[in-house]
């Protein structure tokens, strides 16, 4: 009985928590006077000044644009790369594929600041080429296809490694069946894999475009300087400048049923599986196509693109934080300096920032790997009535975009806790980040889970053992690393995060993530590129651990 | 030890029902065999007596103490007391061979000297006693499932369920882990119940077996009962190899039956309870059927059949012929080959058994015999 009660009183929990919070955004977007405010009433005035605000539309409008020509660039780009990376000879694959997928392990922002340092047309890269060669950057990274590059460095990788694990699990004798029949080895990859990777095309571009619809840095990064909105930008700008926060509301409502539209409508066609497989297959079963000369060629092509687009962005980072000024003028070993990193270091604005999202992301991370791991027993290894539930609940959060999910626990936090006491701890944005990273920490820990025969915890139940003592005794031993490559993701998330704050950061709870994207939105100076650094080291270094300790990989 | 009452369980799925009103009794201290095809319900009913299924409805009684009465009592597994061995062995592979087998006492707080002293003579009691300090992933299959055994054994348990548990050893040591069984049973004297699909199995392990499909109950007997005499069809022909015949009952006076065989001349005399007329199936075991070998007069003794021989197989101990009777191909073994192409046969009256032609509870036993593997269409 004792059981039971705990397990009812840990879903209950878990569901005002993680989506109990929504509930109060549509009840701001539909009231005229701020929640924390007494009176209002009920009212569709928000939605009418969002609907009737041109510039409202023309973020719509240079969203959607955006995320068509991410989504677009990214399926060619991933699933040539999946192509040709796992199933032809291209020489130096293993190094092309790291190339490739460093930008999904590194804190997304570094990479735009890199992009920013080196490819603007005022960049480093830019302006070297124009005075060094006859060669010139052809695209404005200042307009929406611009952005669009910059995203697709992100967005390619995602739609390689769903697309990669799909190639590596089909079953050989299919091509070898087509084979047999007379059709060339290019012949049956093209006409009997490529068809099958359409599930797997379909999953990752709904995947993109949805994910396009809500970043934040990277338009505020570009395209506010050029009064280029976007959505997200929008909600953003009336948040912190305007305070129009039923307006903002309002266009939260709409981007949430955009957003989780779009990702319902992906697990309607494809369903959630995919997310819950290993990217690893079966290596042993794949037949290499050979290319003859071409290799040569196709793998040159890749590494220039990857070297122009990811190292050259990755170095304009590293060459801004340690030189006082970057610019093709001055040769940068001449400007070398360590100020940017004293300069961070002397300003407590950065070292709290830096101190709190390590505290956020250790300490958080671990209570919240621990509430996965809970959760997760409960869902799958119980009889408990509402165990379903739980698991839909556990990814929930990955159909909320940041910005929702921070305005979220903004107004919940603004209704519940009147003393604003959580809010000005670290637990308001720790609970955010939180539960905004549970899908990825639950998704890294299910397959160990399932992985775990039931008749391992039976058998500690018919020796005597208690539902919780079964479960502590031996699935909890069992899945021990399994949640320590769950922690290594939540801390990388977590460190790392920055939309959820837009709304919930105060003076005293500045993180590292919110923080380099409100200076970066204003300037690409020394410092932030010097925090971006900094983020960099501490994320390579866990990622670095958790891969040789625990064998963590990068996720789409 | 306790006996073991199951009154009335029904358990249903989604699509089927699992359990039909099953009922059992199990004698204390026997081991008693649940036989039958997969999906027959035996595990299903394994695991309502572990507490790891709830069944719909009916109740559950260890000796007096009622563990499951639908809607009233529900004892949790951990309460049951019950030593369990899967399938799959599930022994904890992060802990030693000690530690699997302590776990149980552990958890009822022994204190730990007492403890060791138990999980010695329980590892010296499966011939692991070497093997305390090592890890599951160090052992073979078979010391692995002895592990599993001894786990079961430890606190000691009221109850020991086994679940098709040498399934995932080789034929041999199959063999000998069956034998093993049953001494060490015989030594211990637990209240056993044994689920498996295999046959030899369940008659050589086993103090009495219940044979089930279906969620039913067909038989519950000794080993020699459901062998020699088969309450219907699908004991029948899933226990041992089965020719079914279909014939017609002339005569009943109760105690026998004179019987016409399709596709004999000769009517036999049979031994038969029932005093009903009519059409009939009539079971005879493979090597129940008399084979006359040549004499040199060449004559055929009188109330023989002489048959084209369609089908001959060489099983090393012995010689397996198909041939038919009228149109059903029938199976016969002998120890001693036949060269010819022909063979002569007679049904020894005492070893056919009769079944009434409608036994709807059987729908796989009326299935004919198939040639090669008469067990196909139940395995």
């Amino acid at each position: 009985m004792s059981t039971n009660a705990g397990h009812y009183l840990l879903w209950a929990l878990a569901l005002l928590v993680i989506v109990g919070p929504i509930v109060p955004v549509v009840a701001a977007s539909l009231w005229s006077t701020p929640l924390y405010d007494s009176g209002g009433h009920l009212t569709w005035d928000n939605f009418h000044a969002l609907l009737t605000d041109g510039s409202w539309w023309s973020a719509v409008g240079n969203s959607v644009l955006f995320a068509a020509l991410n989504t677009a660039g990214s399926i060619v780009v991933g699933v040539a790369c999946a192509v040709l990376l796992t199933r032809t000879d291209v020489p130096g694959r293993r190094v092309l594929t790291t190339l490739l997928l460093i930008p999904l392990a590194l804190p997304g922002l570094v990479l735009i600041i890199g992009w920013a340092a080196m490819w603007t047309p005022a960049g480093f890269a830019t302006s070297w080429l124009e005075t060094h060669t006859f060669l010139s950057m052809p695209v404005n990274l200042y307009s929406v296809p611009g952005m669009a590059l910059v995203g697709m460095t992100v967005a390619s990788p995602t739609v390689f490694l769903l697309c990669r694990g799909t190639l590596l699990s089909i079953d050989p004798a299919l091509e070898d069946a087509a084979r047999t029949l007379g059709a060339g080895p290019l012949r049956s990859l093209l006409s009997v894999s490529l068809p099958l990777l359409r599930p797997a095309v379909t999953n990752a571009a709904l995947l993109v475009f949805a994910l396009s619809m809500e970043v934040l840095g990277l338009p505020l990064i570009l395209g506010y300087s050029s009064d280029i909105g976007l959505i997200s930008t929008y909600l953003y700008d009336h948040w912190t400048n305007d305070a129009q926060q039923g307006l903002v509301s309002a266009g939260a409502v709409f981007l949430l049923v955009a957003v989780s539209g779009l990702l319902v409508l992906r697990n309607r066609l494809v369903g959630d599986t995919a997310r819950f497989t290993t990217t690893t297959g079966k290596p042993t079963g794949v037949r290499v196509l050979r290319m003859g000369r071409v290799r040569w060629l196709l793998a040159s092509v890749l590494a220039l693109f990857l070297a122009l687009f990811v190292l050259v962005p990755l170095a304009g980072v590293v060459l801004a934080a340690f030189t006082s000024i970057l610019s093709p003028f001055i040769s940068p070993w001449s400007v070398l300096t360590l100020d940017n990193f004293s300069a961070v270091f002397d300003n407590p604005l950065y070292t709290n920032s830096i101190v709190n999202s390590l505290l956020i992301a250790g300490v958080g991370g671990a209570l919240t790997t621990l509430v996965i791991a809970v959760l997760s027993v409960i869902a799958h290894r119980s009889r408990f009535r509402f165990r379903g539930s739980l698991q839909q609940g556990m990814l929930w959060p990955r159909m909320m975009p940041a910005l929702v999910t921070g305005m979220a626990f903004f107004w919940s936090f603004a209704l519940l806790d009147r003393s604003g006491a959580i809010r000005a701890s670290l637990w308001g944005i720790g609970i955010a980040f939180a539960v905004r990273s549970l899908a990825l920490g639950y998704s890294a820990f299910y397959p160990a889970l399932a992985g775990i025969g039931a008749d391992l915890d039976h058998a500690a139940r018919t020796s005597g053992a208690s539902w919780w003592t079964a479960m502590r005794t031996v699935v909890f031993r069992l899945v021990a690393p399994a949640a320590g490559a769950s922690f290594v993701l939540l801390f990388v998330a977590m460190l790392n995060d920055a939309e959820p704050a837009v709304f919930l950061v105060t003076d005293r709870t500045p993180v590292l993530g919110l923080t380099m994207l409100q200076l970066a939105a204003t300037s690409i100076g020394g410092s932030v590129a010097a925090l971006g650094v900094i983020q960099m080291v501490i994320t390579l270094v866990v990622l670095g651990a958790g891969r040789a300790l625990l064998g963590v990989r990068p996720r789409a | 030890m306790p006996s073991l009452h199951l009154n009335n369980l029904t358990k249903r799925f989604s699509q089927h029902t699992a359990l039909h009103e099953l009922s059992l009794t199990v004698q204390e201290g026997e081991i008693f065999t649940l036989l039958g095809p997969s999906g027959c319900g035996k595990s299903t009913t394994l695991w309502s007596i572990a507490g790891l299924h709830h069944p719909d409805s009916g109740s559950i009684a260890f000796g007096d103490h009622v563990v499951f009465d639908h809607g009233r009592v529900d004892i949790e597994p951990e309460h049951r007391n019950c030593g369990v061995v899967f399938q799959s062995y599930a022994i904890w592979p992060h802990m030693s061979v000690a530690a699997n087998v302590g776990y149980p006492l552990k958890l009822r707080k022994t204190a730990r000297a007492q403890r060791e002293q138990r999980v010695r003579e329980v590892l010296d009691l499966v011939e692991l006693g070497d093997h305390a300090t090592a890890y599951p992933h160090q052992l073979s299959g078979g010391q692995q499932q002895r592990v599993a055994l001894a786990r079961a054994l430890a606190h000691p348990p009221d109850m020991l369920l086994l679940d098709e548990p040498f399934s995932n050893l080789d034929a041999k040591l199959r063999d000998r882990s069956r034998q093993w069984l049953k001494n060490l049973q015989s030594q211990v004297g637990v209240t056993t119940v044994f689920v498996t699909h295999d046959q030899d199995e369940a008659l050589s392990v086993s103090d009495r077996v219940a044979v089930m499909n279906q969620g039913r109950v067909h038989q519950v007997g000794t080993p020699d009962e459901i062998y020699e005499h088969p309450a219907d069809l699908f004991v029948a022909d899933f226990v041992g190899t089965a020719n079914i015949l279909s014939a017609t009952v002339t005569q009943a006076d109760g105690t026998h039956a004179l019987l016409r065989v399709d596709g004999l001349d000769q009517p036999l005399r049979v031994p038969h309870t029932d005093r009903r007329l009519g059409r009939v199936r009539v079971c005879i075991r493979p090597e129940s059927i008399d084979i006359h070998r040549r004499t040199s007069t060449g004559a055929a003794p009188p109330d023989t059949l002489t048959v084209n021989v369609e089908n001959r197989a060489y099983l090393g101990d012995h010689y397996r012929y198909t041939v038919r009777i009228g149109a059903t191909p029938v199976t016969v073994t002998t120890t001693r080959p036949v060269s010819d192409g022909e063979l002569t046969i007679s049904l020894p009256p005492g070893d056919i058994r009769v079944f009434p032609e409608e036994t709807p509870s059987a729908v796989l036993g009326e299935t004919p015999s198939n040639e090669e593997n008469p067990h196909a269409s139940v395995r």
